[in-house]
């Protein structure tokens, strides 16, 4: 899919801007502070219908004005599509094709786009938490199925850590009700853990193949997916379900005296092994670095499988934070594939070689001009 | 200026109700105002006697005048099947139905430790006496809605009944009956799916 027009209205520090942008690798270029990464973002948000730099919607909106409108054109491979969002102090309306949607999911999937930026390190570099984050993000635009499970499975274990807490200072005694309460979570905590797995073997392939060319055929990348279940009941997911439930009635009495849930998805993790080694702990910024960008290329690949259509990629000043070989591979790899834009402060030397055709824009101040 | 005080508490009445906000509850106290008197009379008794006359029935749980409630009561009734709803709402959209002639019970709520609702806190308890008592029970539908919660109560329901031998069914879950294939939501197809019935 390509994004052929956006037009802002009071969004961050725009005005009002109407852009047309090339299907190919749009560069947006100009010194700091200007609106480069303000762009993206609004992109981001037409997409997700939520920024990745802050959680209130009044932080998107010009500080002169109540309200901020952005609407794009989207052509997918059958037809284009209007997709519009409203934000206001209030909260914020979204229209696909000029008619307003009641739910946010029937709005947010119209528009895919994959967002790297140098924060990105932390995939590799960061807490579990920020691993699960990842493949919940990634996951849950690509299928709906895994985001139903997901909210459920934060529900129950929403209920079931109050209830261990209720037991634990007792205030509650029925065990039957745990045993209720650690099935249902282990039905969807089988669901998330057998989708995530199906969905990282899929990443995993693509991500192999380009860290094998990054790394000039030196390292082999592989992920690992780190549970409390033991290699061989991950088969399917009724084994998944029948181990988690057998875990959770031997711990009962810990997670009792730990009020809370010890085990399941909501502390799984990944570990990426490069030629053996976890790259977290063993590896070196080049190679933790190289493997960011094997992963965040893979999600293209596997994002194209999963929906047919391929993703739009924004890339916030991740150039910089390249060495020539891995940039010439960033570049070869989105090259005549993706739609890209990528924020800069110069097109120099090495880059302005690799890009075909680049369309340029120059911003200065909330203003846009086509070089 | 400020309303005067009759008029602001029963601003501050109508807020109580569910679904009315300030403006709302100042447009229907004013209207009061000028409605005549009979008629505000007759409202205020209504409200009253929800108070003074219904109450639980002991067998049930449902709200009624009478104790035990009409339903209990009726010979007429098919005393094998029991339904186990939330609320005392649910029982009258099954009655409205017609179709059923069994007997109900109602837990007033759903298993959420969040709300501090254990299963001490439903009517659970007079559930299970009513199935000791009653050998005719053979088969216990549970009808609550298909939220996590309501899920795990129904399964919390189920193995509590089931050892001692008596059916325990749960409402199907899916399409809608007259609706397009092409309007349902893809999780609605996906539970339809799962629950296919043979022909």
């Amino acid at each position: 899919m390509k994004l052929k027009n956006l037009e802002l209205r009071h969004f961050r520090n725009y005005e009002k801007i109407n852009v047309n942008f090339s299907d190919g690798i749009n560069v947006l270029i100009g010194n700091n502070a200007q609106g480069k990464t303000n762009l993206l973002e609004a992109i981001y948000v037409l997409a997700l219908a939520r920024s990745h730099r802050t959680r209130n919607n009044r932080d998107l909106i010009n500080w002169k004005y109540e309200n901020a409108q952005m609407k794009g054109r989207v052509s997918k491979a059958y037809a284009d599509t209007d997709l519009e969002l409203d934000l206001d102090r209030s909260g914020k309306r979204a229209k696909v094709n000029h008619i307003e949607q009641a739910k946010l999911s029937s709005y947010v999937g119209q528009l895919n786009v994959i967002l790297f930026s140098p924060e990105d390190l932390s995939i590799v570099k960061g807490s579990p938490s920020v691993r699960r984050k990842f493949m919940d993000m990634e996951f849950g635009q690509i299928s709906g199925q895994y985001l139903y499970n997901l909210s459920h499975y934060q529900r129950i274990l929403e209920q079931r850590n109050r209830y261990l807490k209720q037991l634990y200072y007792r205030k509650a005694h029925d065990r039957l009700f745990l045993d209720v309460l650690s099935d249902q979570l282990s039905a969807f905590g089988a669901e998330i853990i057998h989708q995530r797995i199906q969905l990282l073997a899929g990443l995993e392939k693509s991500a192999r193949q380009i860290h094998w060319d990054i790394s000039l055929h030196k390292e082999k990348l592989k992920f690992r997916y780190v549970t409390a279940l033991k290699d061989k009941d991950l088969t399917s997911t009724n084994h998944i379900y029948e181990c988690l439930r057998a875990l959770y009635k031997k711990n009962r009495n810990r997670e009792i005296k730990q009020r809370t849930t010890i085990l399941g998805p909501h502390r799984d993790d990944i570990h990426f092994i490069v030629n053996g080694k976890n790259v977290q702990t063993f590896g070196s910024q080049g190679q933790q670095r190289t493997t960011t960008l094997s992963v965040k290329l893979a999600e293209i690949d596997l994002m194209k499988s999963e929906t047919n259509e391929a993703p739009i990629l924004l890339l916030d000043d991740v150039l910089s934070e390249l060495d020539g070989n891995r940039q010439t591979h960033l570049l070869k790899a989105i090259q005549d594939k993706v739609q890209t834009f990528l924020t800069t402060t110069s097109l120099s030397g090495i880059t302005k070689k690799l890009i075909d055709n680049p369309k340029v824009f120059k911003i200065s101040n909330g203003k846009i001009t086509i070089d | 200026m400020q309303y005067p005080e009759p008029l602001a508490k029963l601003i501050d009445s109508y807020m109580r109700l569910p679904g009315i906000g300030h403006k709302t509850a100042i447009r229907l106290a004013y209207f009061t105002v000028g409605m005549n008197k009979d008629d505000v009379k007759n409202f205020a008794d209504a409200l009253v006697s929800t108070k003074d006359k219904l109450k639980f029935c002991s067998i049930c749980g449902n709200l009624t005048e009478e104790d035990p409630c009409e339903i209990c009561r009726d010979p007429n009734r098919d005393r094998s099947k029991i339904l186990v709803v939330e609320q005392s709402k649910d029982v009258m959209v099954m009655e409205q139905m017609k179709n059923y002639k069994g007997l109900y019970h109602v837990l007033h709520g759903v298993l959420s430790p969040i709300e501090g609702k254990g299963p001490e806190e439903l009517n659970i308890k007079s559930l299970i006496k009513r199935l000791q008592k009653n050998e005719s029970v053979n088969e216990v539908i549970i009808a609550t809605n298909a939220t996590p919660e309501g899920e795990a109560t129904a399964m919390y329901l189920s193995k509590l009944i089931k050892p001692a031998g008596i059916k325990v069914t749960r409402l199907a879950h899916g399409l809608s009956v007259g609706s397009d294939i092409e309007y349902a939501d893809n999780m609605t197809l996906y539970r339809a799916i799962k629950g296919r019935t043979q022909m």
